[in-house]
């Protein structure tokens, strides 16, 4: 207690006459290695969560509901609706019906018939476009065209992915139509039949599964397919706490709801490679991060070295007159404490003040997601005492080293 | 009655063939209260012997009891403690703590013996009173003359009542007037607290007002010369 109350006295000292300059430029280097720990995996985690946070958005919402394994639709469909729109935790909801089928275009030009066909393997997505709109923004995506209007029949959206003159810059990867813009006449063939559609929009998502989806008025798909029963294939549901759809989804479960479908979270419904990613990008963020913190110790390692070096013999004299070199070393160790609480105070200050909220209003453009800086103060918090604790004991090792030494030999400056 | 008594102390630096014998086997008694000077040409070992006599080294042979206590076989941390409750220190070149003001320098070995804050703050502004520094207690070193850093550093031998003072050559990096005040300060302090005070030094007019002056030659006592009674 007594070599504490000694060591914050002379720590505490030692940072208030040291020079501001050499202080402000310690703390700086702090502030660097708390950045680059924080955001250098935060930007790529970011890029995920941003992807994901798109697909949550544009896509999937809180709760997806699917077909049980050993069922073709979910069961019900219309009693189950009327069961979740009845719990007011859920504020919006779209019912989807999925089928595949083959889109044409360009058949009413096409003067060789023994020519290939301008066609693509497409998902048909039967949708209430009101619903929909309600619950991903759909209408907001269109990049030429109009959204689908309810009363309208014989209309189709249809995403970048299925149209050659967007989906290149890919490469060769989808299967596309070419030459396509809205007012343009396609046909939908499903089996043995086949039904115009005027083209109304043409989407485009950060999300692939916007992009690779044809949208079409839920009554033109139940007639196409023959789903006479309404049974859907995807009710996609928004809570009003996003946080409280584990909640929903237990409650939904107690119900008994779950005879009829699989309910699962957004995060359950989550393909286990993007969490693997997510996980990956952490760890080589953290890698990389690591090495700023090698780099920090090193440098604080350094400071405190020849700091302690240049007072090797106040460091004897302290010794000489009694004082007990545990008080030495804690001084020393306390302001290696400051260096790293104030670089990473500001640094805090700069990620949580201005770099999340700046890249949350300006993400970083990929073609994937719209890159956000992700960073959980819980991991935060962990990394920070990481840091603190190596830049501590890059504060105590030289100044054990220096404070070890003989007490004469240091009074007197011998070797 | 002896506060101090050291038989047969020898110090040896180096190894091998290069081994320098700076102290030969000395023989010292020093009594309580008594105010001794240890004189003696540049290399003579006045310096070495005191470290030895003040736990700051270690002798090669020899025995030494300080206050009742055989310090030779102390553990670094045993010394340290020693040199705290014990002893009280004036080096050459003052030494004190640069970050520290007056004040706090003098406070560091009381905090250390455990005193609280406020006891620790009134005796160290009582110590810079005694040594005429009243008013300086906030003032760094920087911002003292040699002679008042000097003073700083008796207040902080002082301060904690220490039974011995061991002062290095206090008054080598001060000019006349200023020494001459360090060594009334010294003496002071032996007449009217009857503290004992060991000083090194080779100017033998500021060794006039001790008790005894043992003069050392090649790491020998040559001479011992009584100036006045205890």
């Amino acid at each position: 207690m007594r070599s504490l109350r000694i060591g914050l006295l002379l720590g505490l000292r030692q940072i208030q006459r040291a020079s501001l300059w050499t202080t402000s430029l310690i703390i700086f280097v702090m502030m660097l290695t708390f950045l680059n720990l924080i955001a250098v995996s935060g930007i790529l985690v970011g890029l995920i969560e941003g992807a994901e946070q798109a697909v949550r958005k544009s896509a999937l919402g809180d709760v997806v509901i699917t077909t049980l394994d050993n069922q073709d639709h979910i069961l019900e469909t219309n009693s189950f609706v009327r069961e979740i729109a009845t719990y007011p935790e859920i504020s919006t909801y779209s019912v989807r019906y999925k089928s595949g089928g083959t889109l044409e275009a360009n058949y009413k030009e096409r003067r060789d018939l023994s020519g290939e066909r301008d066609t693509a393997a497409v998902t048909v997505t039967g949708i209430d476009p009101i619903q929909e709109h309600a619950m991903t923004g759909l209408g907001d995506l269109l990049v030429e065209g109009e959204y689908l209007n309810p009363n309208e029949e014989g209309y189709i959206l249809i995403g970048i992915y299925y149209i050659e003159e967007y989906a290149q810059q890919f490469g060769d990867v989808f299967d596309t139509v070419s030459d396509i813009s809205p007012g343009d006449t396609v046909r939908l063939t499903v089996g043995d039949i086949t039904k115009e559609f005027i083209v109304k929009g043409i989407i485009e998502s950060k999300v692939d599964e916007v992009n690779l989806a044809t949208y079409i008025p839920e009554r033109e798909f139940r007639r196409l397919f023959n789903r006479l029963d309404r049974n859907a294939d995807q009710i996609v549901i928004r809570t009003v706490e996003p946080s409280d759809n584990a909640s929903v989804v237990a409650s939904m479960k107690a119900s008994g709801l779950d005879a009829y479908a699989k309910i699962l979270t957004y995060e359950e419904n989550l393909p286990k490679f993007l969490i693997d990613i997510k996980n990956t990008f952490n760890v080589l963020g953290t890698f990389i991060g690591s090495i700023g913190i090698i780099v920090a110790s090193i440098t604080i390692f350094i400071i405190i070295f020849i700091n302690a070096l240049s007072r090797r013999r106040h460091i004897g004299i302290l010794k000489g007159i009694g004082i007990d070199r545990k008080a030495i070393e804690i001084a020393y160790v306390i302001q290696a404490a400051f260096y790293a609480l104030s670089g990473s105070a500001l640094g805090a200050l700069l990620t949580y003040g201005f770099l999340v909220p700046y890249f949350k209003e300006n993400p970083i453009q990929f073609p994937f997601s719209d890159g956000i800086l992700s960073a959980d103060p819980e991991t935060t918090f962990y990394k920070f005492i990481v840091l603190f604790i190596i830049t501590l004991i890059a504060g105590f090792i030289p100044a054990w080293l220096i404070a070890k030494q003989n007490t004469l030999n240091a009074i007197l400056g011998r070797k | 009655m002896n506060i101090i008594t050291a038989k047969n102390i020898k110090r040896s630096f180096g190894k091998d063939n290069l081994i320098t014998h700076v102290l030969r086997g000395i023989d010292i008694d020093i009594r309580e209260g008594e105010f001794v000077a240890i004189m003696g040409k540049s290399g003579a070992g006045k310096s070495t012997l005191m470290y030895q006599l003040s736990v700051l080294d270690t002798p090669t042979e020899g025995e030494i009891v300080v206050d009742g206590t055989n310090i030779v076989n102390l553990s670094e941390q045993e010394k340290t403690e020693f040199r705290l409750n014990t002893l009280g220190y004036v080096f050459q070149d003052y030494a004190l703590v640069p970050d520290l003001s007056a004040r706090e320098n003098i406070m560091m070995p009381l905090l250390m013996r455990g005193e609280d804050w406020e006891k620790a703050t009134q005796k160290s502004d009582r110590a810079l009173d005694d040594v005429g520094l009243a008013g300086k207690y906030l003032n760094l070193p920087s911002e003292l003359s040699g002679g008042e850093q000097q003073r700083v550093a008796i207040a902080r031998a002082i301060a904690s009542s220490p039974k011995i003072i061991f002062a290095d050559e206090p008054t080598a990096n001060l000019d006349s007037i200023s020494g001459e005040q360090i060594i009334e300060l010294l003496t002071k302090l032996n007449r009217e607290q009857h503290q004992t005070v060991v000083m090194v030094t080779h100017e033998r007019e500021y060794a006039l007002g001790v008790h005894r002056i043992i003069y050392m030659e090649d790491g020998v006592v040559v001479k011992e010369e009584k100036l006045r009674e205890l």
